[in-house]
């Protein structure tokens, strides 16, 4: 289970890795690091958490090649600005950790890339999370709007109370990279459940619409690929408040993957599935039928989204019928629809027809 | 067939210099850019071939200045160091067309028809009116004479006019020994590029590495391509025509022109290849008595002697045979030559070379040499530069259109490790390709002489010779790759691990571990190191090998290198002694080399210039695989071994190229290049005409 570690727990931690390193060396033999493979071919359903985690496949990195010497000796270093930040009180982005890593010499980062990597590395392996290392994402977090209230440290540590109905403007309430209990907390809510949508066109749409009033829902733009706050903040709902996660999202094959990463969790942070997907999410649309059912305007599929499709048939996160079923939908049609194409219909077609249609089939309207 | 030679063979007596007029574009002066090209390349080929006929090193000057750019007159003055040319004779080279003895002669030389200088000095004429300055000293004299020629185009003579006699100081106000100097005022355009007079003259040194040329171009900046090589290129004999290459024009010539009395004494003593016996078989084959008197030949006995020569006509169903054509006619640049010519003029990481055993085609002795330097400041992404040359002579225009382009196109470049689209056409890559195609009879496809005719004979040497040159080429790049290899080897144990370890010491406050098992688990492999390098103070190339053994037990190696003994290089400070174990090939048996323990073998190589030896092949004697080094194939050292003997029984000096030397792969896929040197028969002596003695003319030979 993921937990939070104290900035004592995150230095043994890691010291741990860099033990690893010592004592190979000191029996004679290359320095190693162990990792999980992180693919999806090393991703399996966990039930006792109801997420998808890396499974037992192990990589061994270790330095008879220069490339991988040269990554161990990135992860010293990192290890020791985590240190030095620890002990200062400070954090830094991950960006500025690639432009800081310019003063490592051969320990320099090549890419941002692999600063990031690298620290997700570290947080599989010292089970610690991001924020333990007081690194932060560059990120945008989501925006929010509907009746619900909660609790934000600002910077000056006070807490201030914020209603994302009536304390917002029309562009609803930013979430900070942060979103633990340290900095927010969940209070009140008067809402049926929670509506996540891909684009920003569609949410202004609903909230222009009066959606969140009308229906008694809190609307969450994700911003295409959901950041780690979006997802956890979603997690958090769903379980300290217990409202359901509705996901209405584009229809194509890049869309399904977005709703994986909410519901059973991402390939990339399988090591903290539990603490980010929320398993009880509900795939509203766009889906393979709706462009048939809606006669939506819709575009061919392009020779890459047909291999996303393909590579999702064998994904485990798409294993049960009705994904495989989707999946092979889309492929017979040949086609993927947008969000906005429901405007084919008028303004108002996807508040007033299109989604309480959807909802009621989900029991929600 | 040239313009010139059809000319006399029709005997008409047409002003050539009218003709010249109306065709100056099959000459070389059809556009603006082109004519200040020809100019200068007609000047420097005469100057070059002064210098060498009178074994003399050429040092040449071209300066180019732009007098009217609005009008595009430019002035092109060429100064040589050469013997000068006699007052009496300059105007007949600089004034008439068909002057010089090289029109008869059979060999190798760069200006093929002698219309060269006069062109230039007729096309300054047509297009500025003025008259070409020439300055001339020989030696025997004390002043040059001056001399202004002009052309008279309807009557084929030289005009001359402002002949005098001065002192000639150099810009140091030194006397002038000898030499020529050319001034001339012409319409032309300067540029630059690809074909520039800078790109001409480039070329021309670098097949002419015994020349030092210095360029003025006309912002007055000084290019210089310095001498490499104080060695002139094989004075050339000269050889009679060979039956398999005459025409009817030259045959009908020599019959009408010929003393002897009887065929077969014509036959044996006008001709090379033919021995009294194909004498007699060629009478026998033409219907033609053997008695007969040349002289009185009829044409259509003319005709029938060509076709028994052409094996048209046969005996028994049999075409005459006939010797080969002897080849010490033609003058290859030579291997190490071409090297030091392309290293001097691009910057480059490796060069590989091959100049082929001379053949014959159709009568005409020929040769073909290669090159390919590779690496450096070449651009990697454009297609490689082509370089091609006959006979020295630099080749600029049409290049898609010549048969050695053809050669390049025709090999398929991928598997040597570079770049071709479809596996055809010319590939790309930081390199540049040369082609020289030395022949006593250099075909080409129109009188611009600027692309080689199609020859299935001389494209397949090309093509022998461009696939051997790649593999060299994929040798050298396979090695590269071995040793970035272990280069990056050498970097994650000398700086990265040592890294490692001194963080994670800070990090956990504890002592910094002994690294030496974890280097040997990672290096697992015992790992040599050479290095071939110009040495400055000492003018050597100084060689080391180190051997690194990074596994747990203790080993012991031979270590064989090679070096260009061949070449005339001696092996210096050599103290480990060690010994011969083939031509090109040392050996030393190195000590036992403990866990962790290095050896280091050093020498050093004289008797070369920088530049000659830049790159020495290791190979080993042991279990253990040697990084960075080669298994010695002890059946390949049999058998340079056994050549070098049977060459010593033949009394023959080694004529293996460095290249073959050194491929241990057996080249089944590829023709092999050990094609027997074509016998010629010396039963009969081959009267030769003499080479001209001395320099008399630009042309050569005085008549």
């Amino acid at each position: 289970m993921v937990k939070r570690h104290s900035p004592e727990e995150t230095k043994v931690a890691m010291h741990g890795v860099v033990a690893e390193m010592y004592d190979k060396m000191v029996k004679g033999e290359p320095p190693s690091m162990t990792l999980p493979v992180r693919t999806k071919n090393n991703i399996g359903f966990d039930s006792k958490l109801g997420v998808y985690k890396y499974g037992k496949k192990r990589s061994t990195r270790d330095a008879t090649s220069l490339g991988s010497a040269k990554q161990l000796l990135r992860t010293l270093h990192v290890v020791e600005f985590i240190e030095q930040m620890i002990d200062a009180g400070k954090s830094s982005t991950l960006r500025e950790m690639y432009y800081i890593s310019e003063s490592w010499g051969m320990g320099k980062f090549g890419t941002q890339n692999d600063s990031n990597n690298l620290a997700e590395d570290l947080e599989i392996v010292t089970k610690c999370l991001r924020e333990d290392f007081k690194l932060r994402p560059e990120e945008d977090g989501a925006r929010m709007i509907g009746n619900l209230t909660l609790r934000e440290r600002n910077r000056r540590g006070e807490w201030m109370r914020i209603n994302a109905r009536d304390d917002v403007g029309d562009s609803g309430y930013g979430l900070p990279y942060n979103v633990e209990e340290e900095k927010i907390e969940l209070l009140e809510h008067d809402i049926d459940f929670i509506m996540a949508i891909e684009t920003g066109g569609m949410f202004d749409r609903l909230v222009e619409n009066g959606f969140d009033e009308d229906y008694r829902c809190g609307l969450l733009h994700l911003k295409g690929q959901p950041a780690r706050s979006t997802r956890r903040i979603m997690k958090r709902m769903s379980e300290e408040w217990d409202v359901p996660i509705i996901v209405f999202l584009d229809g194509d094959p890049w869309s399904f993957r977005i709703f994986a990463s909410i519901a059973y969790g991402a390939i990339k942070t399988a090591h903290i599935s539990e603490y980010l997907a929320t398993p009880s999410a509900s795939y509203l649309g766009i889906t393979a039928d709706d462009i048939m059912a809606y006669e939506l305007p819709s575009d061919e599929l392009s020779k890459k989204d047909i291999e996303a499709l393909n590579a999702e048939l064998s994904d485990p996160r798409f294993a049960d019928t009705w994904w495989q079923d989707q999946i092979n939908m889309m492929l017979d049609l040949g086609l993927k629809a947008e969000q906005q194409s429901l405007a084919k219909y008028g303004l108002d077609f996807v508040t007033d027809t299109y989604l309480p249609e959807k909802l009621k089939e989900l029991g929600l309207a | 067939m040239g313009i010139a030679q059809k000319l006399a063979d029709n005997q008409k007596q047409v002003a050539i210099s009218e003709f010249f007029e109306k065709n100056k574009h099959f000459l070389g002066f059809d556009s603006l850019a082109r004519s200040l090209i020809t100019a200068v390349k007609e000047s420097v080929d005469n100057s070059l071939d002064a210098c060498e006929e009178a074994r003399m090193l050429p040092t040449l000057k071209i300066q180019i200045n732009k007098i009217d750019a609005k009008k595009d007159i430019i002035e092109m003055k060429t100064t040589d160091n050469g013997p000068g040319i006699p007052q009496k004779s300059v105007e007949k080279v600089f004034g008439q067309l068909l002057f010089g003895s090289r029109f008869h002669a059979i060999r190798q030389s760069r200006g093929q028809q002698g219309i060269g200088i006069t062109g230039v000095v007729m096309y300054c004429q047509l297009t500025t009116g003025r008259p070409t300055h020439v300055r001339s000293k020989i030696a025997t004299e004390p002043t040059a004479s001056v001399v202004d020629i002009g052309l008279d185009t309807r009557k084929n003579k030289a005009t001359k006019s402002n002949s005098a006699r001065e002192i000639w100081e150099d810009e140091n106000g030194e006397l002038v020994e000898h030499g020529l100097e050319v001034t001339c005022r012409m319409k032309a355009k300067y540029q630059k590029g690809r074909q520039s007079v800078w790109q001409y003259l480039r070329m021309t040194s670098i097949v002419n590495p015994h020349a030092d040329i210095t360029f003025i171009d006309p912002e007055g900046e000084v290019h210089h391509w310095p001498r490499v090589t104080e060695r002139l290129p094989r004075i050339v004999e000269s050889i009679k025509p060979h039956p398999r290459g005459i025409h009817l024009g030259q045959l009908q010539r020599m019959c009408n022109e010929s003393q002897d009395s009887r065929m077969t004494v014509f036959l044996r003593g006008n001709f090379s290849g033919v021995s009294s016996r194909s004498a007699k078989e060629l009478c026998e084959a033409s219907e033609i008595g053997e008695k007969t008197k040349p002289k009185g030949l009829k044409s259509e006995q003319i005709r029938s002697l060509l076709e028994a020569m052409q094996g048209e006509k046969t005996i028994a169903g049999k075409p005459v045979k006939l010797l080969n054509p002897p080849t010490n006619c033609l003058s290859p640049i030579e291997e190490m030559l071409i090297k030091k010519g392309l290293s001097k003029t691009i910057d480059s990481r490796f060069i590989s070379t091959m100049t082929r055993v001379p053949s014959v085609t159709n009568g005409n002795p020929y040769q073909v040499e290669v090159g390919l330097i590779f690496g450096g400041s070449m651009a990697a992404d454009k297609h490689v530069e082509v370089l091609r040359f006959a006979n020295r002579v630099p080749l600029m225009y049409q290049q898609g259109g010549c048969l050695l382009t053809k050669a390049i196109e025709a090999v398929n470049w991928r598997q040597y490790g570079l770049e071709q689209a479809g596996g055809k056409g010319l590939p790309k890559g930081p390199a540049a390709i040369l082609v020289h195609l030395a022949s006593t009879n250099v075909q080409f496809t129109s009188e611009a002489k600027e692309a080689l005719a199609d020859n299935a004979e001389v494209m397949e040497e090309a093509r022998k010779a461009i696939m051997e040159m790649g593999r060299g080429l994929k040798k050298h790049l396979m090695k590269k790759k071995k040793m970035a290899k272990t280069q990056e080897k050498f970097e994650l144990i000398n700086d990265i691990l040592p890294a490692i370890a001194e963080k994670s010491a800070q990090i956990l406050d504890r002592p910094i571990p002994d690294l030496a098992g974890s280097i040997t688990k990672i290096m697992s492999a015992v790992i040599s190191e050479t290095q071939t390098t110009w040495n400055k103070e000492t003018k050597m190339t100084d060689v080391s090998v180190v051997l690194f053994n990074y596994t747990s037990r203790a080993r012991s190696y031979t270590i064989l290198c090679t070096w260009p003994e061949k070449f005339g290089a001696t092996l210096d400070n050599n103290e480990m002694g060690g010994r011969k174990e083939a031509t090109g090939v040392w050996a030393w048996k190195l000590a036992t080399l403990d866990p962790g323990e290095r050896i280091t073998l050093s020498y050093s190589l004289g008797g070369l210039e920088k530049g000659d030896w830049t790159e020495t092949d290791v190979f080993y004697r042991g279990s253990q695989e040697v990084i960075g080094a080669t298994k010695m194939d002890e059946k390949f050292l049999d058998e340079i071994r056994q050549q070098e003997k049977a060459l010593k029984e033949a009394g023959m000096e080694i004529v293996e190229t460095r290249e073959s030397l050194l491929d241990f792969e057996p080249a089944e896929d590829e023709p092999s290049d050990a094609e027997p040197t074509e016998v010629v028969d010396d039963e009969f002596d081959q009267p030769t005409v003499e080479a001209p003695e001395g320099q008399q003319t630009l042309f050569g030979g005085g008549n």
